[in-house]
């Protein structure tokens, strides 16, 4: 059975992949899953220097899904490439680098240093944090700046390029076209949702900057459609992500066209999640006699 | 995450359920102030995330925890019986130090159970300690069972009763304060947030020496999300799960 994907020039042993900010920088994971069996893992997103994160709480629960104010936390790449590195280079598996930065020049130099690093196969511009030049809107929804970060990120690696989308996207088309036109080679889609709760009791936020990202089962219809409409829209490789716990899910997202689907708020619930996942594509493609998993990337159209 | 076994139940008192559960991994690997996260059921969407809990004791196959009934999660795990399956993630999370010359342990309500496996192991090791339980209301004393076998134990309730004090447990500990706090001792405490924080108070000048066993939101429980972080007495945030959830009283702002 052949479970490879095709995401361009770039070739992924079987569909699979750890969404960022859900595997860590790599290593916490491996007491708990083989990483080398995955497509891909994502580490968590980098920024130049170490970033503190928000304040607690940073989590909060709703009905199916998950609030999270983390606040891009991450310890800069610096000592991610002194801490973490070594670990990743002892591994098979393609390893994906998720950026942000706080201006289009810290994008730049986070992806200039990672170009150097032989071991990294791709980056994932995170483009739903944001920009402190335009007062915190984020760069996903600024077209002028979008422009320009992709254009001085593409110029800055050679690195397999993916842009990840979310549900601030205003102008769908004019956007995935900037995105194709500056090199970008693929497209993670989504992001977790804006989303609000409110502590009755105490009559506050629960969260000190208010809103917090919505992930888990949660936003997987919202999830899939966004990745069905983009998937009409682009020519490029589509990773589909949003409340996968299942097999059952993956295969939604693949049949819709994702070439590939990522794992996230499903392994901080059970840290095997991912695995639990490919195991169930593989009995389904037995079981329907299909002996190639691309035969059904795309079929529900 | 483990299928395990539900082995023992027992309620004590009105809010409060013990858990025996057979899982050899976690009973020969967990070490005192270490927990586990815990689901109740497959596929349960609500809630949707696992919840940590303290370790209380482990010996040959099997591991126990016992929880207060405060919301959706516990209450689901609070109907579990004997030889029905859950699934546990662990031994999780830095525990307590356990090289102390003589030590003092201070509970608040639930935060007695990380302290009852502290107890048993320097009794194992014949380290010399007391042990002070505070508790708010009377039917919470229930939980002086779970103390059983356990030497030097004084305790204290909210509301009067007869045979113990009547207060706080720190009013309790300023009471033997002097008594107990010569010599080299290493004080360890966990309870609610507003205990600690009075502790801290008390205890100026000791913050290398007292350890104190912290609760935060979870997401995950094995150091990936970055979702339970409190601040650092030094900038910046600690993460509760695999920083702790034992720090020194040096190390956090409580
Ligand atoms: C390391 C650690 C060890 C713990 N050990 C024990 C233990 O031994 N025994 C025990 O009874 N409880 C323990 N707790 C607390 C326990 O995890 C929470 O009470 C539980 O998660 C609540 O779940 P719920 O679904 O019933 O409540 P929810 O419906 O989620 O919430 C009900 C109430 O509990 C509070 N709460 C929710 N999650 C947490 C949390 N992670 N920490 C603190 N408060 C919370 C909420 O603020 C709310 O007031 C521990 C927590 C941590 C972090
Ligand atoms: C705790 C947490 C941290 C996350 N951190 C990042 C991050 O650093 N960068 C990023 O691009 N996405 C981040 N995400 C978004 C996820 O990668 C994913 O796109 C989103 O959660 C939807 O997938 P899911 O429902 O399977 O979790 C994070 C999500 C969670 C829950
Ligand atoms: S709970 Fe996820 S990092 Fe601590």
């Amino acid at each position: 059975m052949n479970l490879s994907v095709h995401l361009g020039r770039l070739v992924l042993q079987n569909p699979v992949v750890l969404t960022s900010g859900t595997c860590g920088y790599g290593k916490e994971m491996q007491p708990y899953l083989d990483l080398n069996s995955l497509g891909a893992i994502t580490v968590k997103g980098l920024s130049l220097f170490p970033w503190p994160g928000n304040p607690p709480p940073r989590i909060w629960e709703t009905k199916a899904g998950l609030l999270n104010s983390i606040g891009l936390e991450n310890k800069g790449v610096e000592r991610f490439l002194e801490e973490d590195l070594p670990f990743l280079e002892g591994l098979t598996t393609r390893v994906f680098v998720n950026i942000w930065g706080r201006t289009v020049d810290e994008y730049v130099a986070v992806a200039r240093k990672l170009n150097e690093v032989k071991r990294i196969d791709a980056l994932e511009l995170n483009l739903s944090c944001p920009n402190v030049e335009k007062g915190g809107a984020t760069f996903i929804a600024d077209l002028e700046v979008l422009k320009r970060l992709v254009g001085e990120v593409r110029a800055a690696t050679e690195k397999f390029l993916i842009a990840k989308l979310g549900p601030q996207v205003c102008d769908w088309e004019t956007t995935v076209a900037l995105l194709e036109e500056g090199g970008v080679e693929a497209l993670s889609i989504t992001n977790s949702f804006p989303a609000l709760v409110i502590d009755v009791e105490r009559m506050d936020f629960v969260f000190a900057l208010k809103t917090a990202g919505l992930s888990g089962p949660a936003i997987k219809p919202l999830a899939l459609k966004m990745v069905y409409d983009l998937v009409g829209i682009t020519k490029l490789p589509v990773i589909g992500m949003g409340g996968i716990t299942t097999a059952e899910d993956a295969l939604e997202f693949l049949l819709v066209g994702a070439k590939a689907v990522g794992i996230g708020t499903a392994s901080l619930v059970v840290p095997s999640s991912a695995i639990r996942v490919l195991e169930g594509i593989k009995q389904y493609l037995f079981r329907k006699g299909i002996t190639d998993v691309e035969e059904i990337i795309g079929k529900v159209r | 995450m483990n299928l395990a076994r539900v082995r023992k139940k027992e309620r004590i008192g009105e809010r409060f359920v013990l858990l025996e559960i057979e899982d050899r991994d976690i009973a020969t690997q967990a070490q005192p102030g270490q927990f586990v996260m815990v689901r109740p059921f497959e596929g349960v969407y609500d809630p949707l995330l696992p919840r940590p809990f303290a370790i209380l004791r482990a010996e040959g196959n099997c591991f126990a925890i016992l929880f207060e009934i405060v919301g959706r999660g516990t209450s689901l795990l609070s109907r579990l019986e004997p030889g029905n399956e859950l699934y546990v993630l662990g031994p999780l999370g830095r525990g307590f130090s356990l090289e102390a010359p003589s030590a003092i342990l201070i509970a608040g309500g639930r935060g007695i159970v990380p302290l009852v496996f502290l107890a048993l192991e320097l009794t194992k090791r014949a380290t010399p300690f007391s042990f002070f339980l505070g508790v708010r209301e009377r039917k919470e004393l229930a939980l002086l069972r779970i103390l059983d076998g356990i030497s030097e134990i004084s305790w204290s309730c909210e509301e009067r009763v007869t045979g113990g004090f009547c207060g706080t447990v720190l009013e309790l500990f300023k009471k033997h304060f002097d008594a107990t706090l010569k010599g080299d001792v290493r004080i360890y405490a966990c309870g609610p947030e507003g205990m600690l924080q009075a502790l801290s108070k008390i205890l100026t000048g000791r913050e290398e020496t007292t350890e104190v066993s912290l609760e935060a939101r979870m997401g995950c429980g094995f150091g990936v999300c970055l979702g339970c972080a409190i601040p650092r007495r030094d900038g910046g945030y600690w993460h509760v799960c695999s920083d702790g959830p034992v720090f020194k009283l040096s190390e956090v702002v409580l």
